[in-house]
């Protein structure tokens, strides 16, 4: 299976930023310095059990999770 | 009036804040934001200075070296004054005990009961936080952690320093002193703001993954699946024995786009490299080589002013380790000389605050 972390990562971003471009982007970078790059992820990124688990925590953290399936 | 800057240079305490005071000029601040020498009792000059400005919401921290326009001081007190016509609210909140486990909820909680919004749905134009945090705490990523997703607005700052002692650093707030503490400040303001973030490095074609680290320690103990000393020597062309020396010039990179998050190399651990910040497991890291501060800063406000327009303040949070490479370069008066007609004031810091916990950075907050 591939893209999961994509889909979760891009959920997240939408969430927490909505349509504003700035807080896409400072999102994004506080997903960095959690050890998740998002540019490092696409359609076809293998689904990496440890990050997705990773994903969740941060999911929670953020306050998104009911957004998460 | 709007934004107001003063030094002084005076070793007494009470006679500090009264040249402040004679300088300043002012009756009715909304917020002082200062920082002192550790060399001074912090009781007491947190208390003068709001004794000083009893209507003004007053916070500040120790530092280590300050900075103001033209000159990078040391055993000085540097203070900004912001009126009611720039600065629309104010509200303080302390977070105790950081050491044990730094827990923001209840500063958030007073925000949003202050401002009568959920601090998630503040307005990141309109609003910004100034965070002040003990410096030896080892705590910032944390807290910046938690505050980062609870809300959008940017809370910038710095870790508070001692003058090098690296013994105790205080933090204060309305008069109070506090150590293993970190003080925030929601501001609401009346005029525009941004934020410039400048380090000065070129990124090397060198890049690691931290696949073993300690976060707790700060450390970073294999990078690559191998010893993080191998491969941090191998990577700085040295020995192992003298890599240590490529700490300062060559530390590492987080890159978030083509933007660098510095994470500075502190000393090799038994088991690993210990950093000044922390570094999550599975973050990629670039090897960074180090440019000219002066120049580069230069260069990065000057964009930044072109942009924004020319500020009327300006706060420099800028790391101890720019302070040291400054001194030993004896370029100490060229970067002070970048803020001459830019009311300033800053410190040298132990870390830097903005979205997360930084090294070998300077954040500033710029006022229209």
């Amino acid at each position: 299976m591939a893209g999961k972390i994509k889909k979760q990562i891009d959920e997240i971003i939408i969430a927490v930023a909505k349509d504003n471009q700035t807080i896409r982007n400072i999102t994004k970078t506080k997903l960095v310095l959690k050890g998740i790059n998002p540019d490092r992820f696409n359609d076809q990124s293998p689904d990496d059990p440890v990050i997705l688990e990773k994903l969740k925590l941060i999911a929670v953290e953020f306050g998104v999770k009911k957004e998460i399936k | 009036m709007g934004i107001k800057i003063a030094y002084s240079t005076n070793q007494k305490t009470e006679s500090a804040v009264i040249e402040i005071q004679e300088q300043l000029k002012i009756s009715d601040p909304r917020l002082i934001l200062f920082f002192s020498s550790s060399n001074f009792n912090q009781d007491e000059i947190a208390d003068g200075i709001k004794k000083a400005f009893k209507n003004a919401d007053v916070i500040g921290c120790s530092s280590s070296g300050e900075l103001t326009c033209g000159k990078m001081l040391n055993n000085s007190v540097v203070l900004m004054a912001f009126d009611k016509e720039t600065i629309n609210d104010v509200k303080v909140e302390i977070i105790k005990d950081l050491k044990g486990s730094p827990e923001p909820q209840a500063a958030l909680n007073s925000f949003q009961k202050y401002y009568k919004t959920p601090v998630s749905d503040l307005d990141f134009t309109k609003y910004f936080g100034i965070i002040l945090i003990d410096g030896l705490s080892g705590c910032e990523e944390k807290l910046m952690e938690q505050i980062g997703t609870k809300t959008n607005i940017s809370f910038i700052g710095g870790s508070a320093g001692d003058d090098l002692k690296f013994k105790t650093t205080f933090v204060n707030a309305n008069g109070i002193s506090y150590t293993n503490a970190a003080v925030l400040a929601l501001i609401k303001s009346n005029v525009e703001f941004d934020i410039l973030k400048t380090q000065s490095f070129n990124k090397l074609d060198k890049h690691f993954v931290a696949t073993s680290v300690n976060e707790k320690q700060r450390e970073i103990l294999e990078l690559d699946g191998k010893n993080a000393i191998d491969i941090y020597s191998k990577a700085v062309g040295t020995t192992k024995e003298s890599a240590s020396s490529k700490f300062m010039s060559n530390p590492l990179g987080v890159l978030a786009g083509d933007e660098p998050f510095v994470r500075s190399p502190q000393q090799f651990s038994e088991n690993g490299i210990k950093f000044f910040c922390n570094v999550a497991e599975g973050t990629e890291l670039t090897l960074l080589e180090s440019t000219d501060i002066v120049k580069d800063t230069q260069s990065d406000l000057d964009k930044k002013i072109k942009e924004f327009g020319k500020p009327s303040g300006l706060i420099n949070f800028n790391c101890i380790l720019r302070t040291l490479e400054l001194q030993n370069k004896n370029q100490t008066e060229a970067y002070g000389n970048i803020f001459n007609d830019i009311p300033t004031i800053g410190f040298s810091t132990y870390g830097e605050e903005y979205i997360g916990h930084i090294n070998q950075t300077s954040v500033m907050l710029l006022f229209k």
